[in-house]
Parts: structure tokens; sequence; C-alpha cells
């Protein structure tokens, strides 16, 4: 019962992937990212029969992080550099979004080949978070705009977030307090990236760093 | 105690000279004299059949505690270090003297002392970690003086080749060092024989001793830094450093087991640098370019003693791999004393006419007695002609190659095709030293420079006194010198200790002497017939011209012309001629080159080759941070792949 109840919420998570990845509007991204941090916060809640008072914690901070506090920066940052909301792609989005299906069957079929254990075999959360891993890296790949990079990365952590679950049984605060942990250190040094971009170069658009190589 | 002692004493020495060689030359030269003297005493004392020296110091270096041994091999090279390099330092005062070099003067002597000593510590170090370390030193100190006179560029050029060459071959031995240890769990070094594990480690060993060596084809780097380092340089890299290389090969195929390959391998490089290295000196036009290939020529001698030992050890030590395995040991010590005299002969020459070009020398005999006689001795030593050393010790190997082949053994045919190939080297080496001699020292002039040449002074004359001294005591003396040899032998293969001489030894030495006095007799008595009817100086080509000019000479390029287009598919010369026609030829030229082949048309084009992939896999690094999340992505792909194939 609670094992199809997080089934859904995962078979939901990858929708998302593809919204992410189909999407040509950076506030659709964001959204989709949102949207997707409030479903895995709601995860560690269904997948504890008592409810520790950890995993509340843990539940409440993803949601708070991933599904209000970042998303909520980003706009900001969105704001306040005024740039173009129309992402220009590097990777068409029909291609990103063929290539993200794809991405998600070989997850669900390589899955099979994955030596698991038993409780976790009828489970989705192994094909969920490489598929969504593989979303993040198509999105980092395929996006130029440094705001959607930053949406690319925090879907990667998601991933990696719903590989954490796997373990939320064995250790729960470790693996959560070191994904958040990372996470903010992330958006931290990108926020600031993001600025010395904007005001280095007047734009956002990552390709415009090839000027620094060498 | 007593080889401790002096080894101290030399040690300490050198460490002052280190310290004196900015300010004090005078001091400098004292310290370096008198340890390279304590040197030389603490070898012969190992060589006269003093006990095998061992010493565990508690003091750590890099992590190691000491480890030094001195037995008869690193005798044997020791104890060339001191003489050779007595006579170069004191060559190199009045040759790279304060007044005329008044920027490098200075450094050369510190650096000099400096590779003396790391050239000592390497040959006494029973550590491999400090064996590296020793190696590396000498290997930068030695650049240092290559490139003494950096502000040429031919110079530079040169120094960065040794460089490069130096730290390819100090990479194999990192290799070798670290594998040997890993296997063996300690960096002590010592005899090693019941190891079977050990034998591939031989090759990487020959790649890297075989390069300091100068072996063909590694010898790329010899030529250039040979024949542009100051020729103080030249003589102690030739007569020393090279045999450091030697030495290397001669000491871990004696304690480790070797490949059963290693002994043909050997012997046929050894064949390939002999032929190869006389063919390329006779298509030099410079002076101690071509000496420099002769180098490689004496080195492939050397390993083809070597490499037939090593056949031999294979076989079950039948007594022709000891003959062998003596003539290249005294050859080690034959090559670096005739070798050090010519380098001092052609820095004489330098020196006075400031040009290596032959074809801008000439007639120096009458200007520079000294110089001409001695260098002619060296010239005679390494032609491998009797009475002289390089004749015993030549002779000693062709001993080994004609026991092996009457022996009817495994290596009959080869080591009587080695023996025909020493043979015709040998031929060679005699026809390139009679076109060294007849063009720089007989003939006329060619140039300003060469009229206006002038002896050398007393410090350099005396320093190729003492060397063609020494050549002419081994020659006419083998059996003075053949204890010291037979202990070397029989301390690399224990089946082939004693000291007991071949029979052929005692006659040869009455043979050099009776054929000394033989020469002297009738020298004098021409001499006295000469004087009887009255002395008449002509000019040298006169031959019935109206007006003969130094130009009508046979030039470099005339006298080794015919060999070396027997050697042309290897050579490769460049020859650009411009053929006189007509009844009334207006102008004519003709000018040859041989390059450096394996370095112009193999290493070159090979390095160009990988920079070229490099320039490909430049691009990959261009800045675009999508591409290079991409490439992250591939690389867990393809270890995801990996992982799932290696399990599956």
């Amino acid at each position: 019962m609670i094992d199809s109840n997080l089934n859904v919420l995962i078979g939901l998570a990858m929708g998302l992937n593809l919204l992410a990845l189909g999407t040509s509007r950076l506030p659709a991204l964001i959204r989709a990212m949102s949207v997707q941090g409030v479903i895995l916060g709601v995860m560690p809640l269904l997948m504890e029969h008592q409810l520790d008072w950890r995993v509340l914690l843990v539940a409440v901070a993803t949601i708070c992080g991933k599904g209000l506090l970042i998303p909520g920066l980003l706009r900001r940052a969105m704001r306040t550099v005024q740039i173009d909301r129309e992402l220009e792609p590097l990777i068409g989005f029909v291609p990103s979004l063929l290539l993200g299906a794809a991405g998600t069957i070989a997850a669900l079929a390589l899955t099979h080949l994955l030596p698991l254990l038993p409780e976790h075999a009828g489970s989705l959360l192994v094909p969920g978070a490489l598929a969504t891993v593989l979303t993040g890296f198509i999105l980092l790949i395929g996006r130029t705009k440094a705001i959607s990079q930053v949406c690319g990365y925090l879907i990667l952590e998601n991933g990696i977030y719903l590989f954490g679950l796997l373990l939320i049984k064995a250790m729960p605060l470790l693996v959560e307090a070191g994904v958040l942990l990372d996470l903010t250190v992330g958006v931290f040094i990108l926020g600031i990236i993001v600025d010395r971009i904007q005001r280095a170069f007047d734009s956002l658009d990552t390709r415009k760093l090839t000027a620094l190589h060498e | 105690m007593h080889t401790g002692l002096l080894l101290l004493v030399a040690a300490a020495a050198m460490l002052t000279s280190i310290g004196a060689g900015w300010r004090a030359p005078r001091v400098w030269l004292a310290a370096v004299l008198t340890s390279l003297a304590a040197v030389l005493a603490a070898a012969l004392a190992v060589l006269g059949g003093g006990a095998e020296w061992v010493w565990r110091g508690g003091i750590a270096v890099g992590g190691e505690g000491l480890y030094l041994r001195l037995d008869a091999i690193s005798a044997l090279f020791l104890a060339l270090l001191g003489v050779v390099g007595a006579a170069a330092s004191v060559y190199a005062g009045e040759y790279w003297a304060e007044a005329a070099h008044p920027r490098s003067a200075r450094p050369g002597r510190v650096w000099w002392s400096v590779m003396l000593l790391n050239l000592g510590w390497v040959l006494l170090a029973s550590n491999g970690l400090h064996f590296l370390i020793g190696w590396e030193l000498f290997t930068l100190a030695a650049y240092f003086l290559i490139t003494l006179d950096r502000q040429r560029r031919e110079v530079r050029a040169a120094g960065w080749l040794y460089l490069g060459a130096s730290h390819a071959a100090v990479l194999a031995l990192f290799g070798f060092f670290t594998l040997l240890a890993v296997r063996t769990g300690s960096w002590d070094l010592g005899p090693m024989r019941d190891r079977p594990e050990l034998a591939p480690l031989f090759w990487l060993a020959l790649f890297g001793f075989g390069l300091k060596a100068g072996m063909f084809p590694l010898h790329i780097w010899l030529p250039s830094a040979h024949a542009t380092a100051p020729s103080h340089v030249s003589a102690m890299l030739s007569g020393v450093t090279l045999k450091i290389g030697i030495y290397g090969l001669v000491r871990f195929s004696g304690w480790l087991p070797v490949p059963l390959a290693a002994g043909a391998v050997v012997a046929g490089l050894g064949v390939a640098s002999a032929v190869l290295g006389v063919a390329f000196a006779l298509g030099q036009h410079d002076l101690k370019r071509l000496l420099a290939y002769h180098s490689v020529e004496n080195i492939g001698i050397i390993l083809l003693g070597l490499g037939f030992a090593l056949v031999a050890a294979s076989q079950g030590n039948p007594g022709w791999g000891r003959l062998a395995l003596a003539g290249g040991l005294l050859h080690v010590w034959n090559h670096g004393l005739f070798k050090a005299l010519l380098f001092f002969g052609a820095g004489s020459v330098l020196h006075s006419t400031g040009t290596r070009e032959m074809s801008r020398l000439g007639g120096l005999w009458r200007a520079m007695p000294w110089t001409a006689g001695s260098f002619a001795l060296g010239a005679v030593a390494i032609s491998g002609l009797p009475p002289l050393n390089g004749f015993v010790s030549e002779w000693l190997v062709y001993l080994g190659l004609i026991d092996a082949t009457l022996a009817r053994g495994a290596a009959a045919w080869a080591a009587l095709g080695a023996a025909i190939l020493l043979g015709v080297t040998g031929a060679l080496a005699l026809a390139c030293f009679v076109k060294v001699c007849g063009v720089v020292f007989l003939g006329a002039p060619r140039s300003n420079e060469a009229a206006g040449a002038h002896e050398c002074g007393p410090a350099m004359r005396g320093a190729m006194g003492v060397l063609a001294g020494m050549c002419v005591a081994i020659g006419l003396a083998p059996l003075v010198f053949w204890p010291a040899i037979a202990r070397a032998a029989g301390a690399w293969n224990p089946a082939w200790a004693g000291t007991d001489p071949p029979a052929p030894l005692l006659q040869l030495g009455w043979v050099h002497v009776a054929l000394v006095l033989l020469v002297a007799v009738a020298a004098g008595w021409l001499w006295r017939r000469v004087r009887a009817r009255g002395l008449a100086r002509a000019v040298t080509w006169d031959c019935g011209y109206a007006a003969p000019t130094a130009r009508m000479q046979y030039t470099a390029g005339s006298f080794g012309g015919l060999i070396s287009e027997w050697f042309a598919g290897i050579l490769r010369p460049e020859r650009h001629e411009q053929r006189p026609e007509g009844y009334f030829p207006a102008a004519a030229a003709l000018t040859e080159h041989t390059p450096e082949t394996v370095l112009e048309r193999v290493v070159e084009p090979a390095g160009r080759a990988v920079l070229r992939v490099s320039a490909l896999v430049r691009r990959l690094q261009h800045g675009r941070v999508q591409a290079y999340v991409m490439y992250i992505l591939i690389g867990l792909v393809a270890l995801a792949a990996w992982a799932c194939l290696a399990g599956a």
C-alpha cells in the first residue's frame, strides 16, 4: 500500500522531469523543480511506519528548502538581473524530451540488471533516481543560462536525494544533512557566480565563459 | 675501516671543493685532487685484492639508512673516475680559465665538483633511492656543465636535448628501482641471483642505462652534447659518465637474474652501436662531433663483451664468457683514457684556433707538436692498434669470440659474425682517424686561424701526458692490470672468480714491448740517416704545381666520402653538388653533411606526430561548461557500463 503510494509520487517526479526538459520558459522550469522538491519532501513520511521526529524534520527541511526557499531565491535572482525568460537551448526541447524519455526507459530497464535488495526491487526509487540524475545532466549540457544551469544542478541533486532515500532507514539524518549542505553550498556558489557573470558580461549566457579559457 | 676512512676524506675534500669553487680556484683544485687521490687509493686497495667494503650508517637520507658498498666492480669505475677526473680538473684550470670565461668559470668549478661527488656517490650507493638521487644530481650537474657557454644557441639546443633524453632514462630507472623495491620489499640493493621473477626488469634497466651510455639507437643526445660542451666536460662526459651507464648495466646484470634473450640483445645492440657509430663518425666534419660518434662505437665494443658474457652465463659459464667480459671491462678503462685524451687534444686545437671545423684546420703539428703527438697516440689507441691499450681490450674480446666459435656451442655462428663485424669496426675506426690526423695535423693550414695556432700550456699538456702514459702502460704491461679486471669479472659472476691470466696475455705484453723497441730502433736509425743527409723543408702538397694552395688538399669529406657512401642507406648524407661543366668550367661546388639520422628521421617526426595529436586533444578544452558536464556524463556512463560488463 505504502509502496504503491510512493511509486505514484516517484512517477509524478519523473513526469516533472519531462516537463522540465520540455518547457521553453524559465519560470516553468523553476516551478517544475519546486514541485518536484515538495514531492520529494513528502516521500520520507510515506516510507516510515511510525512518525519519527527526525524523519519529520527531514521532510519539513526538504519541503522548505527545495520547494520554497531555493525556488524563491532563483525567482528573485531572475527578477533582479532582469533576464529574458526565454530559455536558449543547445539541445532543442524535442530532442531533450526524447533523450529524457529514452533515459527514463533505459533506467527502468537497467534497474533489473542491478544487484538490489529484495525490498527495493519492486519500488521505482532506483529507476526514478537514475532518470532524475540523467535529466539534471541533460539540462546542464543542453541549456545555456546560468539560472537554468542551477536548475539542472538542483534536479541532479534531487536524483541523488532519491538514492539517499534508500538509506533513510539506516542513517536518516546523515544522508539528508549531507545532501542539504551540499545543496546550500552549491546554490550559494552559483548565486555568486550568477551575480559575477552578470556584472562581468552583462549577460547570463555561460557560453561567454569561453573567453576565460587558457 | 681503512677504505672507509679514505672515502670519508674524499667526500669531505669534495664538499670543501664545492664551497671553494666560487672564490678560490687553487683551493678548489687542491681539494678536488685530494679527493680523487683518496678515491683512487680506496679503489686500488679493493682492486688489489682487498676485501669488499660494506658500510651501513645510522644516518637516514630520504627516509632510508645509508648503505654503501665498494666491491671490485664499483672500484673499477671509481678508479677510472679518479684518474680521468683528476686529469680533466687540471686541464680545466687552464682550458676554461677565469680570464677567458669570467661569467662561467666559477659556476663551472662548482658544478664540476657536484658532478664528481655524485658520480662517486652513484658508484658506491647500494640503495635504490640513493642511487636515483645521485643519478639525478650528476645528470643535472652535467647539464649545467654542458651549457656553461649558453650564450650560443647550439649549446642551449644541445643541453636541452641532453636534459630531455636523460630524463627519459631517469624515468625508466625510476620504474626499474621502484618495481625492484616493490618486489623485494626493500630499497636495499645486493646480489639477488636466485629470484627469477625479477628478470623482466632488465629491459627497463637496459633502456635507462643504455640511453645514458649512448647505445645505438638511443645515442641521439650524445653527439651534440659532447660536441658543444667545453672540452674538459666532453672528456669527462665521454670518458666517465657514459661508463656510469655501463656500470649500471654491469652491476644489475650481475646482481639480478636476466631474461634469456638479454645476452643476444645486448650483443646485437653492441654490434649495431660499434659499426654504425664509426660509420656516422666517418661522415662528420666537426672534430668533436666525430669523437662523440666514436664514443658510440666504443660503447658498442663494451656492450659486445658484456653481451657475450651474458650469453655465456646463460650457457653454463664457459671460459670464453670471462674473456669477453674482461675485454669489455678493460675497454671501459681504455676508452675512458684515450677518449678523454682525444677530447683534450681536440680541446687544445679548439682553444688555439677557435674552430672545430676540420675544413678550416690543417698543418697543426708544426705549431702544436705536443698536442699532435698525444692526439696521434690516442688515435692509435682508439683504432685498436698494437702496442697500445685499445688493442689489449679488443683483443680480449676477440679471444672470447673466437673461443666461443671454436667451442661450437649455440653461440658459435653469432660469435663468428660479431668477430668479423668487430674487425670491420676497427678498420673503419682506423680509416676515420687517418682522416682526422691527416686533415687536422698534416698538410698545410686551410685558414688563418689554423696558421696562427699555438701550443697549449703546461697544465693541458700535463693532463694529456698522464693519460697518454696510462694508455702506453696498459698496452705494454697488461698483466699488471689484469688482476683488477679479473676481480671485477669475479664480482660480476662468482663462477669466474680467480685472477689467473689467460695464457696469451703474458706473450702479448712481451710482443708489445718488443714492438716498441723495434719501432724506437727503426725510428732512431731513420732519424740518423735523415740528419746525415741534411734536412730540407718544402711545402706540403707541392706536387710540382706552380702556385699550390691549401685548398688543393684532400678535405675531410673526401677522406670519408668513399666509406660513408657504403652506409648511405643508414647515414642518409645530404649532398649538394654543382658539377664543373664545359671545357672551361667557371664555378663548381660540393657540400656534404651527415645529419643525426635517428634524431632527424625518427625521433623528431615522432615528436611532431605526438604534438599534432596533442593539439587535437587540446580542442576538448574550450571553456564551454555544458560540454565539460557532458564529459563527466560520458565518463560516468562508461564507468557504469564497464562495471556492469565486468560484473556480468
